[in-house]
């Protein structure tokens, strides 16, 4: 198959890249930045293969991701467990909640779906920001289980400083391309496997591909659940690299920050998730940097919208669809493929 | 005894409110197939032009809240031209729409953040003083919220009923395709159908935020509620949407005072999810089957 190597020498090559950018002299605000652009491309290759493959509509993604930082924070606070060990554990946490999400929804369609996820990740921030109960003191502060609005710090982190010293902030790079580059590798494999054909049997014929057996329900569990593992991961890395967790993770302009990338990348398009959020990241930093501050919430929220009326396919739909024709024009081209890769 | 009055007072204030919300998303479902996220943020826009209206143009009250119903159905008349008519013919639309009206609705709270700024400020559309019963203090405004609400939705479903664009509504409802061929305007259709959603947001936003206090986000939960009412009725159930919306209301003050407001949109979901496991198609709603 052509797509299978085209995809491992571009992914090897990317990735290759992205290693070798520490041995350059890179200022440390782009490595940072860059770290922050690995866990959300994370987030949004998972949250792809849910949505944009197999066609789930879930706004859970980020209380999956939150269930996974706290968890960390948590370990690391209340166990003094080191975050090692503490991310694959997560990982399995965020699995056993994306599980019963999943089992909640997946026997709805649609725009229900949408809804009950939307809404459990509200209720997550409710009840985190209203947690004022106290379950301990120290000294006379008063102490609660998630520390509502300030979120949960001071609980170690991975030690890169006591291995790299004053270059700590590569070892937090280094161990989010990582994740990245399994969470990215899982989602192709996903998309190329038998599992795949089941999703695109199911969304081109659903009548037939029901009658020969192929179960909608686990299938789609299926994917939610593992999915829900590289999500927690990639929480728990948020969690580990920044060092304080909140219920800011679960606010709305964060979960439309992370749709924006999927959309403007192509959703279902297994480049997507990569193109959109490293496009919305650069966006985002000039945003932020220029007078323009006040107004970039505004900007998302305009430029999701514009895309998905003009360009509903994104920039890597576009991107196939330009290639597509630029292949039929050429007379001695490759032979097409039938059928869509 | 008078814990339950008190409960009752209460839960039929809440109840109209959310009713008067949720008719507005269901109508808008059933005609469109279509979920606004921008709802809650046509909630908040009718809030502030009361605010405006009465604050800074001293306007008197009903003149006022004419002035945010009319703004409301505006704006949902500008959801329809700018995104809607671009889209509804597309097959991905209800995923697309979704995420379209998402993005408005960041937009204009992040607006109305801009114009007004973030501090919460006091809703002047409020009646002062009340009535006893029994030992219960009923204030006026209770009463005002529970008797708009009701005649707004009487009005509206003699509209539905008995006018030409009622049965234009309804038909357009019932079978998009079968309408169009009959020569209903399907597009008109629906710019009126967003229009009047926004205007009972619009609405139900003015009653809402005399009750609590007005900020840019004040939409989002009744929105979310309105959205969970909508799910237990069944998408486009407006009949169902309305006993569910009083349900949800009584079942949310005797909640709030029995186990703090807190647990009140959590104890609601686990009830919903319970409901869609049993019937996955809404409590009110009918089973459809869809042909292949």
């Amino acid at each position: 198959m052509t797509g299978w190597r085209r995809d491992l020498a571009i992914g090897l090559a990317v990735l290759a890249a992205l290693a070798a950018v520490p041995a350059f002299d890179v200022q440390r605000f782009w490595i940072t930045t860059m770290t922050v652009l690995f866990i959300w491309a994370t987030v949004v290759s998972q949250w792809n293969l849910v949505f944009g493959v197999a066609g789930i509509f879930s706004l859970a993604q980020m209380a999956i991701f939150a269930v996974g930082g706290y968890t960390t924070a948590m370990m690391g606070l209340y166990l003094d467990w080191s975050l090692w060990l503490a991310l694959p554990v997560s990982g399995l946490l965020a699995v056993a909640f994306g599980s019963i999400v999943g089992l909640a929804c997946l026997r709805l369609t649609g725009a229900y779906v949408a809804l009950l996820t939307l809404a459990i990740a509200y209720i997550l921030f409710l009840l985190i920001v209203t947690d004022t109960e106290c379950i301990y003191y120290e000294g006379t502060v008063c102490r609660s289980l998630t520390e509502g609005w300030k979120g949960l710090g001071r609980y170690g982190d991975y030690g890169f400083r006591d291995w790299f010293g004053r270059d700590f902030h590569l070892g937090n790079y280094g161990l989010t391309l990582a994740i990245l580059a399994l969470a990215t590798a899982f989602a192709f494999l996903i998309i190329r496997s038998p599992m795949g054909l089941a999703f695109r049997a199911l969304r081109d014929n659903p009548g037939y591909a029901m009658s020969r057996g192929v179960s909608r329900f686990k299938y789609q569990l299926l994917v939610f659940v593992f999915s829900a593992f590289f999500t927690g991961l990639a929480g728990s890395a948020y969690a580990g690299v920044f060092r304080v967790i909140g219920p800011n993770v679960l606010q709305l302009s964060l979960l439309l920050f992370l749709l924006s990338m999927m959309v403007v990348g192509g959703l279902g398009r297994p480049w997507g998730p990569l193109i959109g959020a490293t496009l919305l990241m650069l966006v985002d930093e000039t945003l932020k940097e220029e007078f323009l501050a006040d107004y970039r919430n505004i900007g998302l929220g305009l430029i999701l919208a514009a895309v998905v009326v003009l360009l509903p396919q994104g920039i890597a739909g576009g991107i196939d669809n330009l290639a597509r024709r630029l292949a039929i024009r050429r007379p001695d081209g490759p032979p097409r493929r039938k059928g869509p890769a | 005894m008078e814990i339950f009055i008190q409960i009752v007072v209460s839960g039929l204030t809440l109840g109209a409110m959310y009713a008067v919300g949720t008719i507005g998303l269901s109508l808008v479902w059933g005609a469109l197939r279509m979920l606004n996220m921008a709802h809650g943020v046509l909630i908040a826009i009718g809030g502030y032009f009361s605010y405006q209206a009465i604050t800074h143009w001293g306007l008197p009250m009903p003149v006022a809240l004419l002035v945010a119903m009319a703004a409301g159905a505006a704006m949902g008349a500008l959801v329809y031209h700018c995104a809607a008519r671009f889209m509804f013919r597309n097959e991905a639309f209800e995923n697309n729409i979704f995420i379209v009206t998402f993005g408005l609705a960041i937009a204009l709270e992040n607006g109305i953040l801009k114009v007004f700024g973030g501090y919460p400020l006091a809703q002047p559309f409020a009646l002062q003083g009340g009535f006893r019963i029994m030992d219960v203090w009923v204030p006026w405004q209770n009463v005002l919220i529970v008797v708009v609400s009701v005649a707004v939705m009487t009005l509206m479903a003699l509209f539905l009923a008995k006018t030409r664009g009622g049965r234009a509504i309804r038909a357009t409802a019932q079978n998009r395709d079968a309408a169009l061929l009959m020569g209903v305007p399907i597009g008109r259709v629906f710019a009126q159908v967003l229009a009047i959603a926004g205007l009972l947001a619009a609405l139900s936003g003015v009653l809402l935020s005399s009750i609590t206090t007005l900020s840019p986000q004040v939409g989002f939960d009744p929105m979310l509620k309105a959205f969970i009412i909508c799910v237990i009725a069944g998408l486009g159930n407006v009949l169902g949407a309305l006993y569910a919306a009083f349900m949800m209301g009584l079942f949310e003050a005797g909640v709030q005072f029995f186990l703090g407001v807190r647990y009140a949109l959590p104890l609601m979901l686990l009830i919903v999810i319970a409901a869609l496991i049993w019937r996955p198609y809404g409590v009110f709603g009918k089973r459809q089957v869809t042909r292949l």
